[in-house]
């Protein structure tokens, strides 16, 4: 067990509103963890602190990146930094290319890990090891099949699975994956969890997921940590977390003092 | 023979057919098309060489907005950069350049290091202009690129440095090459179009190289999406500058071809007015395409000399410009190339939905069936070259 990514006392806030208060967690390799918590509980605000999008007002990110176990302090660098130290993340609103097929939007995310991004001398189609990782990415996630099809076209459980194999392709250490579900018909939701399944067993990459379907939640987690208002209410093991009453308290939305 | 191998045949031949005019049998029609262009009329021939530079102003131009999406209101600004680089040089060193080479090839040697200097200085404004501008997007991008432009604008006019000449600008003289009994008037309507055509041709070349290099494929990536590009590990301000590097030296180019085509110099060339001809031609042609800022400038240059042949609708001509420019912003999105496709799609409907196939890809696709998923791969490739 290695911790891959650390938050020491992490703090956001606009204004007055504190939409991260003090946040101090451990994510470790060997398990899916979930970060749940009702709609403004600071989950999105979290990741976003996370993958550079916004800065802290205080504390401080750590990574761990490349092959070495040491963690490199993320706190202040950009989102492109970010990924490449190894944090990848997915959407909760599809973000992909929309006017590319599947096969130039995974492309684009090899192109980026490969580091040919300034290269206008080649032809984007030339390099033959970048199109040989591509077309393997397209086959683990399912997606050979739609390979040109332009992702405009696609079903909104199909640009889910392309959202996912963007953030695969530059073979993350950590994999932030926002309400992967959100949005999906009930086949669509079973495919998608077997698939994070399948990945995490496959890939190295530690995956993080937030989720609103608690289905989903209880089926892949690992450890459950609940934030409300900003910090932690509850975190450890699924069985003991979604028992905890103070958990089902903030859900309901028992505000009664 | 069964009716299979008969079909198969078929398929074959046409696509062959299709393949050979898909490539190199339209590049050798558009070259002799380009020869045969040189014997017309003198006026046509002027005509026609506009053309060639105002699509290159446009395709550096789109570069930057079809591609990346950043619509720049100030690229006039290189096009003059290009214009006066070489206008300077000729004005100045010409003499000087005479005396080291000999009066007899002065002016060709004069004419290509002035294009040299035109383009270095284009990029040496492009890279802190540009540099400052990205950092900016959407409307904000267009008012500081335009900002920049009009800055240019009044730098030129004031001329500070005494190097511009104010309003009136720099006359441009080409001059003759003479190598005993050998004599080419550079600035020759016939000459000065093949040097054009040679330079546009080339350029586009580049530009497509470019588009299509990964270098390219990242531009397009940050047009659909900066921050998932960012992401995904792009450092997307650094490439937008980039990007914004290569355009203005593309246009550059243009300007460099533009002050010999008008045998001047002038401040007009980086007024807004100026910068949305490049804006108009590829709006109108359809800024998704590759071709599109090419067949916008054909277009525009076009229907507005067909216009100048009406006095009585001369003076109106901005005016049915706007007309046609609201036609095609609410009803042909994609503009002319867009709207040729859809046409061509519904006259030989192949249902081949994204629209990049073409007329003759019913042979096309019926071959890949036949001849396994490469050549299947390769049409794909090619769609994509056509639309992207």
């Amino acid at each position: 067990m290695t911790t891959v990514l650390k938050t020491e006392d992490l703090r956001k806030q606009f204004g007055q509103l504190t939409a991260v208060d003090d946040v101090s967690i451990e994510i470790d390799d060997d398990k899916i963890t979930s970060i749940i918590g009702p709609n403004g509980a600071g989950k999105t605000t979290f990741y976003n602190l996370l993958t550079g999008v916004l800065e802290p007002t205080s504390g401080s990110i750590w990574l761990r990146s490349g092959d070495g176990d040491d963690l490199a302090d993320v706190t202040d660098a950009e989102p492109h930094e970010v990924a490449q130290a190894g944090l990848s993340r997915s959407y909760q609103i599809t973000n992909i290319f929309e006017g590319l097929t599947v096969r130039e939007n995974v492309r684009v995310a090899r192109i980026s890990h490969d580091g040919s991004r300034l290269d206008f001398r080649s032809r984007a189609t030339g390099d033959e090891s970048v199109e040989a990782d591509v077309e393997e990415l397209l086959e683990l996630t399912g997606l050979t099949d739609i390979a040109d099809t332009p992702c405009d076209t696609l079903s909104h459980g199909e640009k889910r699975t392309v959202e996912i194999a963007l953030a695969l392709a530059i073979e993350p250490n950590v994999f932030l994956m926002d309400e992967p579900t959100a949005g999906m018909n009930p086949t669509e939701v079973t495919e998608i969890v077997s698939l994070i399944r399948e990945l995490d067993e496959d890939l190295d990459a530690t995956f993080v997921v937030t989720e609103h379907n608690m289905d989903v939640v209880t089926d892949i987690s690992d450890r459950i940590v609940v934030l409300a208002e900003g910090s932690i209410l509850a975190d450890g093991a699924p069985e003991d977390v979604l028992t905890d009453e103070r958990v089902t308290e903030a859900y309901l939305g028992s505000d009664s003092v | 023979m069964s009716a299979t191998d008969t079909g198969g045949r078929v398929s074959r031949f046409g696509s062959a057919v299709a393949e050979g005019w898909t490539r190199e049998r339209f590049g050798l029609l558009g070259a002799v098309a380009l020869v045969l262009i040189a014997l017309a009329p003198p006026f046509q021939v002027y005509l026609f060489t506009d053309f060639l530079v105002v699509a290159l102003f446009a395709l550096g131009f789109n570069l930057l907005y079809g591609y990346t999406g950043l619509l720049s209101f100030g690229h006039g600004l290189f096009y003059a950069g290009g214009a006066y680089g070489i206008a300077i040089v000729l004005r100045d060193l010409g003499p000087v350049i005479a005396d080291v080479v000999g009066a007899g090839i002065s002016p060709l040697v004069t004419f290509v290091l002035g294009g040299v200097v035109g383009l270095v200085l284009v990029v040496l404004v492009a890279v802190p202009v540009g540099w400052l501008s990205v950092r900016l997007e959407e409307i904000y991008f267009a008012l500081i690129t335009l900002a920049f432009g009009m800055l240019g604008y009044s730098l030129i006019i004031q001329d500070p440095a005494g190097l511009t000449n104010g309003t009136d600008g720099v006359i441009v003289l080409l001059g003759t090459v003479d190598l005993g009994g050998f004599s080419l008037r550079i600035g020759g309507r016939r000459i000065y179009y093949a040097i054009s055509a040679v330079t546009v041709v080339a350029a586009t070349y580049g530009v497509w190289r470019v588009v299509n290099s990964p270098f390219g494929t990242v531009c397009k990536a940050i047009r659909e999406s900066p921050d998932r590009a960012a992401a995904l590990g792009i450092d997307v301000g650094h490439h937008r500058w980039m990007t914004f590097i290569v355009s203005a030296a593309v246009v550059g180019i243009a300007g460099v071809l533009r002050a010999g085509l008008a045998s001047v110099a002038s401040p007009g060339l980086t007024h807004w007015s100026t910068s949305a001809i490049a804006v108009i031609a590829t709006v109108i042609g359809g800024a998704t395409y590759f071709y599109g800022p090419i067949v916008g400038a054909f277009i525009f240059l076009y229907i507005r000399w067909a216009i100048s042949r009406f006095p009585a609708l001369e003076a109106y001509w901005e005016l049915f410009f706007g007309a046609l420019l609201i036609a095609v912003v609410l009803f042909f999105k994609q503009g002319a190339v867009g709207g040729l496709l859809l046409l061509r799609d519904r006259l030989f409907g192949d249902g081949d939905g994204g629209g990049g196939g073409g007329a003759l890809n019913g042979g096309q696709a019926t071959a890949a069936t036949d001849d396994g998923a490469e050549s299947g791969d390769d049409n794909a490739r090619a769609d994509r070259g056509d639309n992207s």
